[in-house]
């Protein structure tokens, strides 16, 4: 069976293996470095060891995940979540906004896009780290993985903060360039993209950010290829991004500052599987038979989810298999949550 | 004899063709009658004294007395940026620095600014192609910085002038299409026009107020930011040899530089000198001029706010403390015996008549024979 469960310091090679597959990619959420990986489980294990003493959204609540195939006891996937976005520093993106810029004397108005660099995101949970072994994309464990990070934000909703937002990975070339920066950031920084990322991963993405130009940037002066890239979704993020699309999760106003790709933004409370989840008892089910749901079940370091069937869930009793329970690490009359996949 | 004197009305039909010869390129004289017209009126008004010193337009002509026409013109601007906007671009840089990732990029940017406003400006000089070279246009030009040295009050202690920037032939120019018209669709001659017309603050309401960063132009773009057009080459060198520098401005269309200089600092104000008018009534005959006399050329101004002028004599008239001039040009100068008159040398090149004594005896004696 899949399982989703918060990742271990005996993960570490398992993870390092799954980052250095997804190439050339911004890795400030999830660094291509021993060190950095190492530091970062250790502070997820903390942050799930802590959530208990915290009330609230907070800057040191990054919690990683793993996908494992209980079978085999692979880890075929990761996926995050911060608390709070930036962490304590500035999370910049930037804002694509308009200006009419008119005369009445020359009855003229032309409409003016800029890109305002913007903090209004910071604070706001972000759904990060989402990596997964490329067999997997579109199968139910890569469902699974995405939504399990919902389903331990509905049973710790108040570690949250009201607004979700997930940052999708912008346009890139098959020789790793990217449109965006080399029309813009890297006339500030003299390198490629794939150096500025690799120092975005060891040092943070904020960092690199604030050396970014201050003012606003008219979309008109970037290269055709960076304007047509404002926006868009990397090819290979498509899984990702449909099923965030089905979640509720929506693209607005906001691009990454680096490949100018979409941030997904959402209300908390609005998220289909935040909505449609429901909490009962855990009951034993005789057959195998039922709707397909995600189980979700423990709090803190003991959470778990896993992808199950289910046989019914209307009288607050949940009965599921008994191997589910079992990859939960759950007995029979135990609190869980359940959503339709 | 050429002569400065303020713009009158009748100067109009001859402006009108000088500045439809002119073409493209003077955004401050279109050859536009009804325009041209009121500008006339408008320096009419300054000279007089019926306008606030601060609107003043101060347009000086030069006329061939003989033609009795006006064959060129000269302006300065009392005040720039107070009944409309004024903008240039500042061209500055941008410094992004980080130890720890070893970088350090300067990224030369433009800021849009007001910051010419509440300065005098040098403008509009226009000569006509039959009356190039000989002095004349350095006359046009210099006359202006006699008057701003004589009546420094109604000006501001620094002075500036727009130089036009590049365009080619066909008049476009590349700071224009990669800035300017991706904000408003239009042409840079037409958008010129309207400039001309006196409708550049409105363009430059719809133009960009971020700093643009230049990297992000393309190269022919940016190559022009802060050159001139070849044609106003002469006109910056003229400049700078009075002592204007490129202050980090340029103009928000085509990119053409802005130069400056405090009015006490100008060359020919430096080396302005008074002397008490003579009138000569022997006409020295030319044959008789020793070889080594000074033949440069000396400009000499009345004293007058309203009735202006300028001509030029040559140096060899100028004594100690006296300037002999033949009655025509004391006439044209509206000046007697006993008057005190300004003068400065024309030409870069002309010897000081203040600073070198041996000269000034020299040309004092030859002026005497």
């Amino acid at each position: 069976m899949w399982l989703v469960r918060p990742a271990q310091p005996g993960d570490l090679k398992a993870i390092l293996a799954l980052a250095e597959g997804i190439g050339p990619r911004l890795s400030s959420t999830l660094p291509r470095k021993d060190e950095a990986l190492a530091a970062k489980i250790e502070q997820s294990v903390r942050a799930f060891q802590n959530a208990g003493g915290t009330t609230g959204p907070d800057e040191t609540l990054r919690f990683l995940f793993v996908l494992e195939n209980t079978d085999t006891g692979d880890v075929r996937g990761v996926a995050g979540i911060d608390s709070s976005a930036g962490h304590g520093q500035p999370f910049y993106n930037y804002r694509k906004d308009a200006l009419i810029h008119a005369s009445h004397e020359l009855g003229v108005s032309n409409r003016v896009d800029v890109l305002y660099p913007s903090h209004a995101l910071t604070g706001h949970t972000l759904l990060c780290a989402f990596t997964i072994d490329p067999e997997l994309k579109g199968s139910e464990a890569f469902e699974l993985l995405s939504r399990a990070r919902l389903m331990f934000i509905a049973s710790h909703r108040p570690l949250f903060s009201d607004h979700t937002v997930v940052e999708i990975q912008g346009v890139q070339t098959e020789n790793g360039e990217v449109p965006f920066w080399d029309s813009l950031g890297r006339h500030f920084f003299n390198m490629d993209f794939e150096t500025a990322d690799q120092h975005s991963g060891a040092l943070s993405k904020t960092f690199i950010a604030e050396l970014m130009p201050p003012n606003p940037i008219y979309v008109t002066l970037l290269t055709p290829e960076a304007q047509a890239a404002l926006g868009q979704a990397h090819e290979k993020t498509r899984a990702t991004y449909e099923l965030l699309q089905r979640e509720g999760f929506q693209a607005g106003a906001y691009l990454d500052i680096f490949d100018a790709g979409p941030v997904l933004e959402a209300r908390t409370d609005s998220l289909k599987t935040i909505v449609s989840s429901l909490s009962g008892k855990l009951h034993g089910s005789p057959t195998d038979d039922g709707e397909r749901c995600l189980i979700s079940g423990g709090i803190q370091a003991q959470f778990r989810c896993t992808v199950t069937s289910m046989q019914e869930a209307l009288t607050g009793d949940i009965k599921v298999p008994v191997k589910a329970w079992h990859c939960l690490g759950l007995d029979a009359g135990d609190s869980v949550r359940v959503s339709p996949c | 004899m050429l002569i400065i004197r303020p713009l009158q009305d009748n100067d109009l039909e001859a402006l009108y063709a000088m500045a439809q010869s002119a073409g493209k390129g003077l955004t401050t004289l279109p050859a536009d009658r009804e325009l041209l017209q009121r500008k006339i009126r408008h320096a009419r008004d300054t000279f007089d004294q019926r306008c606030a010193p601060e609107a003043g337009l101060y347009l000086f002509a030069l006329e061939d007395t003989e033609l009795q026409r006006c064959v060129g013109i000269s302006g300065i601007q009392a005040r720039v940026g107070l009944d409309e906007v004024f903008y240039n671009y500042r061209l500055s840089v941008t410094v992004n620095a980080s130890r720890e990732l070893g970088v350090h990029v300067r990224t030369p940017t433009l800021h849009l600014s007001n910051d010419m406003t509440d300065t005098s400006e040098i403008c509009s000089l226009l000569l006509s192609d039959s009356h190039r070279g000989g002095g004349n246009g350095l006359l046009l030009s210099r006359c202006r910085f006699m008057f701003l040295d004589q009546f420094r009050r109604h000006f501001s202690e620094k002075v500036f002038a727009e130089m036009r920037g590049v365009s080619d032939k066909e008049g476009r120019s590349p700071l224009w299409d990669a800035l300017g018209r991706q904000f408003f669709d239009m042409d840079f001659t037409e958008a010129d026009m309207l400039s001309g017309l006196g409708n550049k603050s409105f363009i430059a309401e719809l133009m960009p107020k971020f700093p643009i960063y230049l990297p992000m132009l393309p190269d022919e773009a940016r190559s022009v930011i802060g050159r001139v057009h070849d044609n106003t080459a002469p006109a910056l060198k003229m400049l700078q040899a009075e002592g204007f520098n490129f202050n980090g401005m340029v103009d928000i269309f085509d990119g053409g530089p802005v130069v400056e200089a405090f009015v006490h600092n100008i060359r020919t104000v430096r080396e302005s000198t008074d002397r008490i008018v003579m009138i000569r009534s022997i006409k020295p005959a030319v044959d008789q001029v020793d070889e080594q006399a000074d033949r440069s050329e000396i400009m000499v101004c009345n004293g007058s706010f309203q009735n202006f002028r300028v001509t030029t004599v040559p140096a060899n008239c100028v004594g100690i403390e006296t300037i002999s001039l033949s009655q025509p040009v004391a006439s044209a100068l509206g000046v007697e015996a006993g008057d005190r008159v300004r003068l400065a040398p024309l030409k870069d090149t002309g010897r000081n008549p203040t600073y070198s004594r041996r000269d000034a005896d020299h040309a004092g004696r030859s002026s005497r024979g």
